[in-house]
């Protein structure tokens, strides 16, 4: 799987769907905010939604939550197409997008008992202790009867936080939960975020935090310039980008010149150099190293971060303008 | 379900701080109105219309009361009103959350349409309320004279005033949905309340003007001075009539606008 190609990778999973765009677009005036969003968020997964600031991050999601009518393509949400089935689906859907938004002259309680009222899944009795039951969950008892005007950046996102797991979810949207948090705060979320995997809910995070989502999500989709540049399995996507050893040894030059026989492509990496493995494995380059004589001290798999990836997928075209997918879906635009 | 939405929206809107002051406000003005008749008392005071059966006559207090406030201060408060509820909400980013709870956008309109006019209803009713007991208290009562010379009971006195209470939350009401047909369209809460005032006052304007007879009939505030009819016995059901199906329009229409807005709205 390679990732600079004329097409967005995809890695269809073989499972149930949680959610389901297909060819999304939406302008605002003349301006394109996302355009041929194909996304896939398999059930159960943890879907960390990547990209730069303004690549269509929260756009997407406010289609996906029917808050923002998409001038082409569909949605679909739990089985049901949008914006039709809207509410049959979105009470199965708790979201927190673009911050939290909560009334400043009322508690953070009182603030989530009127979040409650409007909860169809909720009933009236239970209204109470489910506001108590999501305030614990996220760590706001000691805050929660102080009015929401004075809460700091992190206790107003927990609200948030507590707003959409006011009760048990199939989906739960995220959109940047760890902004303004602390590292406490985020680790807080991490674990959210696991419980409510175990507990078979899906969930979407959006981030530009690339380490946010590479401790807590199973998939990933990256986002750049309003279309999906990547997108599949976390550990795939990993290994797609990652397939290269890096092998330390004195002799370069023996090295270089013995690969290049085998026609397998390397080039010097610090004290040793960087092998691709594409059409062979890493065996087969040992062998052939040893074969022609050089010294293998140690050789790894090269591991790409999913910051090597992230910047891979959303610079390397701004180099070669005109040729990556991004830039001529942009040029057709126009 | 519905009826617990119309619960916390009344709810919410009674927490508000600046419903609180604005309803204490309110009953001001009733009290005011009496202690300064019941000080001018002596100069003979009158004039024509309400103000000359008013003296002595505390009855009369919460009519004039809401017959003065309509003209603007009434409309201002149903105008924050709606500006609170689709722009204010839309401000804090909590209209995203009754979207997504999910509320659909026609049963949003609603939420705030009743909250608006519970609100309506509770101000003026308080302002009546606080009318007689100031009225009868600085300036007695004995019935309820009325503009055609006859004196009611106490009990057909109230009744009058109830039917007032109704007639006014009706024209407030109507205003206000108009007020919301802007509100869905703009996230600035200031915005709603000033194009609800300029207009109220351009009305008023607009309707000095003899040249421009024709358009009177179309202007809300028109039908204002001609819901006093109330006070005349027996009722002429004329103009009231003609009130009340004005501001029915503009209810339809403005009601019909935000839901428009609001159903194609991206928020």
């Amino acid at each position: 799987m390679t990732t600079s190609t004329s097409a967005p990778v995809t890695a269809p999973s073989k499972h149930a769907v949680a959610a389901r765009t297909k060819g999304l677009r939406k302008e605002y005036g003349s301006t394109v905010a996302v355009d041929r969003v194909d996304l896939e968020l398999p059930e159960g997964a943890v879907l960390g939604m990547l990209g730069p600031n303004g690549s269509g991050k929260t756009t997407t999601i406010r289609m996906l939550l029917g808050l923002v009518r998409p001038t082409q393509g569909e949605i679909e949400l739990l089985g049901r197409r949008l914006p039709d089935g809207a509410e049959q689906v979105l009470p199965h859907v708790g979201a927190l997008v673009e911050g939290p938004g909560f009334h400043p002259f009322l508690s953070g309680r009182e603030n989530l008992v009127r979040c409650a009222a409007f909860e169809p899944l909720l009933p009236k009795k239970q209204i109470k202790q489910a506001v108590e039951d999501a305030i614990e969950r996220v760590g706001l008892a000691q805050a929660a009867h102080r009015r929401y005007r004075g809460y700091s950046l992190g206790m107003k996102q927990r609200l948030g936080l507590a707003a959409a797991l006011l009760v048990p979810r199939k989906l739960v949207v995220l959109d940047e939960p760890t902004n303004g948090l602390d590292p406490a705060g985020t680790r807080e979320i991490r674990k959210i975020i696991a419980d409510l995997h175990a507990a078979g809910s899906t969930v979407l995070v959006s981030s530009h935090l690339l380490s946010e989502v590479e401790a807590t999500c199973t998939h990933v989709a990256v986002l750049h310039r309003g279309t999906v540049v990547a997108q599949g399995e976390l550990t795939e996507l990993l290994q797609a980008g990652g397939s290269a050893l890096q092998v330390i040894t004195p002799d370069v030059e023996k090295a270089l010149s013995a690969l290049r026989q085998a026609k397998i492509s390397a080039r010097p990496l610090g004290d040793g150099l960087r092998v691709e493995l594409a059409g062979t494995s890493a065996p087969q380059v040992i062998e052939t190293l040893v074969h022609g004589g050089a010294q293998v001290y140690e050789a790894t798999r090269w591991k790409t971060g999913l910051e090597e990836l992230f910047a891979r997928l959303t610079e390397a075209e701004e180099a070669e303008r005109g040729m990556s997918a991004v830039d001529t879906l942009d040029g057709g635009r126009r | 379900m519905i009826t617990r939405q119309f619960g916390s929206e009344v709810r919410w809107m009674l927490r508000r701080p600046r419903t609180l002051i604005g309803l204490f406000g309110l009953i001001l003005v009733p009290i005011i109105i009496s202690f300064g008749i019941w000080t001018a008392g002596d100069d003979g005071g009158g004039g024509p219309g309400l103000a000359a059966i008013i003296e002595g006559n505390g009855m009369v207090v919460p009519i004039f009361t809401l017959f003065l406030s309509l003209n603007l201060l009434l409309p201002l408060v149903a105008s924050i009103w709606a500006a609170d509820g689709l722009a204010g909400e839309a401000q804090h980013g909590t209209l995203r959350g009754l979207l997504v709870a999910p509320v659909s956008r026609v049963r949003l309109l609603f939420v705030k349409l009743f909250g608006l006019t519970a609100m309506s209803l509770l101000a003026v009713t308080l302002m009546a309320v606080v009318g007689i007991i100031a009225g009868t208290a600085f300036l007695g009562s004995d019935g309820m004279a009325t503009l055609s010379g006859t004196t009611l009971s106490t009990g057909e006195g109230l009744l009058r005033i109830g039917l007032f209470i109704l007639l006014v939350t009706f024209q407030m009401v109507s205003i206000g949905a108009v007020a919301l047909a802007v509100s869905s369209a703009t996230e600035h809460p200031l915005v709603v309340q000033a194009a609800t005032m300029v207009t109220i006052i351009v009305f008023q304007v607009l309707g000095q003007f003899s040249s421009l007879d024709w358009l009177h009939p179309f202007l809300i505030t028109t039908g204002f001075p001609g819901l006093i009819d109330v006070m005349r016995d027996p009722i002429p059901l004329g103009q009231i009539g003609d009130s009340t199906l004005l501001a029915g329009c503009y209810l339809l229409i403005g009601t019909g606008l935000a839901a428009i807005r609001l159903v194609t709205k991206d928020s």
